[in-house]
């Protein structure tokens, strides 16, 4: 691993493979698909979102995509390889509503945990690593933060922590589900800024996210989602008045302002 | 109730038996559905230990092994416990596992060092009551299972009348809260209803094969029904007979009582949990296999259906190939097309029969439905909370509307031509 | 060692391999899976005394073991299945299993004394009078294998601290990261599983149960340190080792019985007084912001 922030094969990216590929992913929970016959690629090098209504199937996607839902069909690759075998590659900042915050661990020691696969079972995190952690802690402003109880700390800065975790991990994919909900407007832009940066030293990142004035503003790649791939593309390919008509039909409607209340206002 | 004593063609101890555990039966299943339901259900496992504090100070009391004075000194004890558990659970920071835990470990001390204490004072009266805990079916008393029904007939009544306002508190607390009910005093009852069903039934059956009692009838009929009061009426009638097939086992087999019933219990959960209709582990493990071969199948089927389209019959490789898919999901896929009559033979390219490509034709047309449904869908509107499933939008939201949907895309296409 | 010494010694290492699992089992909402197992091991014993006609400690160790596997791997099928919750389906295992092992008793075994509470239960009172010869030396048997678990469980939670640390806290990124929330949750289990059912032998299942419950849920109420967590729940637990020896000869009491009592008599300390967590320092704290939002009112009005 290189020691100057950059992720490992941080190459040129139109060299490598997508970050991540989709390919007739179908997913159901009980008898209804809650994604159906998906196929989406997401470049590497890229900073990307899932866009989508309420209830497409944006979360399961990326949970479908690390293997933590069954898929029905279809397969997941990360860099090329199947997702499963290429877990390493990947850091994953899940939704926040799974842990316990009353769990008595304190801000280092849940970044720490991004390098635990690194040190592998039964084995501590090396000291060497520690610098990794505190460098993670820096990036996402958190350094004197880092001896507090997770639980003591406010929604955004929770999320900044989950950031600096899937950080540590040093993977060149970086998978965020929702990162921004929840999150107040000042903490939103600077977790953007990190995001472009890590994009400008080559690594990989898909978020699911609500607010496409912000995907337009801010990212690279898009794939509309509602259930089935609506589009998927440059960003200013796959957001189209026509795209999201069809993707959030109803919402929007034949209203010209409310189209472009979705399109700007988010 | 000696008329149905006499009524059974048992003897007279065993009749008193089976009638005693047909009530307890009923009790269990009825009230244990409400901690049940709360996911307290160890609550029960809890309180049947609270009971040995309760027991030696109602023997202290009393200088006697009066079965009633005890019954209610373990009650009382039991009411303790249960309202600890709920105080430590509100101060927020420990969960209800925890709070049951250590209000289970905390009483059970507290009994021993009583009954230890008391062994030192006066060694011989005190004696046995250490097995309170253990429970006698075999000594039950007609006189306990008149008791028994008229606290169960008590039980039940006082939920029939509480029906609506227990049934508020335990689907949504909050809302119960905002509207107005007394939500502390309501959770407050239903924990005394535990807690008599756990004192009759350590009386009879034991502290720890209550446990059981009171949870298996809920969990069978939960498997059978959604709803409050059908599953209330399935779990009586599941206790029922759990406890009445279990005695009529024991009897016969001159097994002790409470086991047997607490193994019935067990046989009868476990079946429902694999068997139950629409619910069960079988039944579901099969729906879901059922459902990805046909996935997958359909899947393939549209892929060759496209490479037809688009050029000469592919092999099985190239179709491979061209479906992204792996092999041996290709293969299967294909077996299924195949026995399903859809594959024409044609040396080792892949035709499709007359039925196969009017399958695929469906298919085809239902994803399209689902394209046009994005697009237009918003326009119409549903007469109720139907919701389109993508798969097969024209089942989801019935003929009428899906036929409005392609009437009215084709209108709009005219329109932009 | 004097008799005193040793029953207090045996507790002390009862409380250290308890207190190093009973936090993680408080944390991972599996409390009450100790007396699950404490209750579901008697067929276990049943079935090596029918078998073998013995009541040596290896083999009744080892049958208590297996049964205490398959009440765990029963729960954990249950609960699988998602149809029933966690909490009703210990609630269903492990009373079958138990009826299992009176049904044994009662049917089979009747004449042979198998009686519930201390001789298959263990009570600490006799550890000094069951005694081994080690390296020369005569030690209570009961010390060296209590003593082993220790040892045991201390290596494991050092070795699996990481593991523990991270599926406890964040189950799904562990998964994501290569650690199986499962496999950590089965060696856990297994490991209260062994600890208890050797411990029961020892000093009896009550207080096993409430060693590995009673002193971390009062170490919840003191810190925000998983590492002081476990401290605090072994100190703990030989506070009401050593505390409970004393009152139960002070009394003439039940040790096991008093030993539970002071652990809980630590609870209600830890949960009254706790500095920060504690339902005093909260009222306080209350009381406190109430007074600082009247001042600011009052001082804003005086503007």
């Amino acid at each position: 691993m290189s020691g100057d922030g950059q992720p490992d094969g941080a190459t040129a990216a139109q060299d490598r493979p997508p970050a991540l590929e989709l390919r007739r992913l179908t997913v159901s929970y009980g008898a209804r698909p809650v994604l159906w016959d998906v196929d989406a690629a997401f470049p590497a090098g890229t900073l990307a979102a899932i866009v989508g209504p309420n209830g497409a199937g944006k979360s399961t996607l990326l949970r479908a995509a690390l293997g933590l839902v069954p898929p029905d069909a279809g397969q997941s690759l990360v860099e090329g390889r199947p997702a499963r075998a290429a877990l390493d590659r990947v850091a994953y900042v899940p939704q926040r509503d799974a842990v316990d915050w009353d769990f008595p661990i304190t801000v280092r020691e849940v970044v720490e945990m991004g390098r635990y696969r690194a040190a592998g079972w039964l084995r501590r995190v090396p000291r060497a690593d520690r610098e990794l952690v505190a460098e993670a802690l820096e990036r996402v402003g958190m350094t004197p933060f880092a001896d507090r109880q997770i639980g003591a700390l406010s929604g955004g800065q929770r999320q900044r922590v989950f950031i600096a975790r899937a950080l540590a991990q040093r993977s060149p994919v970086m998978l965020l589900d929702e990162p921004f909900a929840g999150v107040d407007a000042r903490t939103e832009a600077s977790l953007l800024d990190l995001l472009a940066q890590l994009r400008s030293e080559g690594r990989s990142i898909v978020v699911v996210h609500h607010d496409i004035a912000t995907v337009r503003a801010r990212f690279d790649w898009a794939l509309l989602l509602n259930v089935r791939t609506i589009a998927c593309g440059p960003v200013a390919e796959t957001l189209t008045a026509e795209t999201l008509r069809r993707a959030y039909g109803a919402a929007v409607g034949d209203d010209p302002e409310a189209l472009e209340e979705q399109l700007w206002a988010g | 109730m000696g008329w149905l004593i006499d009524l059974l063609p048992l003897s007279y101890t065993e009749s008193v038996v089976l009638v005693g555990a047909t009530v307890l039966g009923v009790t269990a299943g009825v009230l244990g559905a409400f901690a049940v339901l709360r996911q307290r259900s160890l609550l029960g496992d809890a309180l049947s230990h609270a009971a040995l504090p309760g027991v030696a100070i109602a023997f202290v009391a009393t200088g006697a092994k009066d079965a009633s004075s005890l019954a209610v000194g373990a009650a009382f004890a039991c009411l303790v416990g249960a309202v600890l558990v709920v105080a430590i659970e509100r101060t927020g920071r420990l969960r209800p596992d925890t709070a049951i835990g250590v209000v289970l470990a905390g009483f059970f001390s507290l009994g021993i060092v009583m009954l230890t204490y008391l062994a030192n004072f006066n060694n011989a009266n005190q004696a046995g009551l250490d097995s309170y805990l253990f429970g006698q079916a075999a000594g039950m008393l007609l006189g306990d299972v008149e008791a028994m029904t008229v606290l169960c007939v008590l039980a039940l009544a006082a939920i029939a009348v509480a029906y609506k306002p227990l049934k508020t508190t335990l689907f949504d607390t909050g809302f119960a809260g905002a509207a107005g009910l007394p939500v502390r005093a309501i959770e407050l009852a239903m924990t005394a209803m535990l807690v008599v069903a756990v004192v009759v039934g350590i009386r009879t059956v034991g502290a720890i094969l209550m446990v059981a009692l009171l949870i298996v009838p809920t969990v069978v009929a939960r498997q059978l029904t959604g709803r409050l009061a059908t599953l209330l009426a399935v779990a009586g009638v599941t206790g029922a007979a759990v406890g009445a097939t279990g005695a009529l086992i024991s009897v016969s087999s001159e097994l002790p009582t409470g086991p047997v019933i607490v193994l019935v219990g067990f046989a009868a959960a476990t079946a429902a949990v694999l068997l139950a209709p629409g619910r069960g582990v079988a039944w579901n493990a099969r729906r879901l296999l059922r459902e990805r071969r046909r996935t997958l199948a359909e899947g393939v089927l549209i892929d060759l259906e496209t490479a037809l389209h688009a050029g000469p019959p592919p092999t099985a490789a190239e179709l491979t190939l061209a479906s992204g898919r792996p092999a041996s999901a290709v293969r299967r896929a294909l077996r299924d097309l195949d026995r399903a009559g859809m594959l024409a033979a044609d040396g080792d390219r892949l035709r499709l029969t007359d039925s196969g490509a009017a399958a695929a034709h469906a298919l085809i047309e239902r994803r399209e439905l689902w394209t046009l449904w994005l697009e237009h869908g918003w326009r119409i509107e549903l007469p109720d909370a139907r919701e389109p499933d993508p798969t097969d939008l024209r089942a989801s939201l019935g003929d009428e509307y899906a036929d409005r949907l392609v009437a009215l895309a084709g209108a709009r296409a005219e329109d932009a031509r | 060692m004097s008799d005193g010494a040793t029953i207090a010694l045996t507790a002390m290492l009862v409380a250290t391999a308890c207190g190093l699992l009973g936090p993680f089992l408080v944390l991972r909402g599996q409390a009450l899976l100790s007396d699950a197992v404490s209750h579901a091991v008697l067929p276990g014993i049943v079935a090596v005394f029918l078998l073998f006609g013995t009541r040596a400690s290896v083999p009744v160790i080892l049958g208590a073991t297996a049964f205490a596997a398959i009440c765990v791997l029963g729960i954990d099928a249950f609960r699988n299945s998602g149809l029933v919750r966690a909490d009703a389906a210990i609630g269903l295992v492990f009373p079958t299993l138990f009826a299992l092992g009176v049904i044994g008793i009662t049917s089979f075994a009747s004449g042979a004394h198998i009686d519930l509470d201390a001789t298959i239960y263990g009570e600490i009172a006799f550890t000094p009078f069951r005694t081994v010869d080690l390296f020369g030396v005569e030690v209570a048997r009961a010390i060296p294998i209590v003593g082993t678990v220790a040892a045991v469980n201390l290596a494991l939670v050092v070795a699996l601290w990481k593991e523990l640390k991270g599926t406890s806290f964040d189950p799904e990124f562990s998964r994501t990261t290569g650690f199986s929330p499962a496999i950590v949750s089965r060696v856990l289990v297994l490991a209260v599983a062994v600890t208890a059912v050797v411990s029961f032998e020892s000093v009896g299942a009550i207080l096993v149960v409430t060693l590995l419950i009673v002193p971390a849920a009062a170490a919840r109420m003191l810190t925000d340190r998983l590492a002081l967590t476990v401290a605090a729940t072994v100190a703990i637990g030989w506070v009401s080792a050593l505390g409970g020896y004393g009152s139960a000869v002070a009394l003439d009491a039940s040790i096991a019985g008093a030993m539970g009592m002071v652990a809980t008599g630590c609870f209600a300390l830890a949960l009254l007084a706790a500095p920060r967590y504690g339902v005093l320092a909260r009222l306080a704290q209350r009381r406190r912001r109430r007074r600082r939002v009247a001042e600011l009112l009052d001082r804003a009005g005086a503007a």
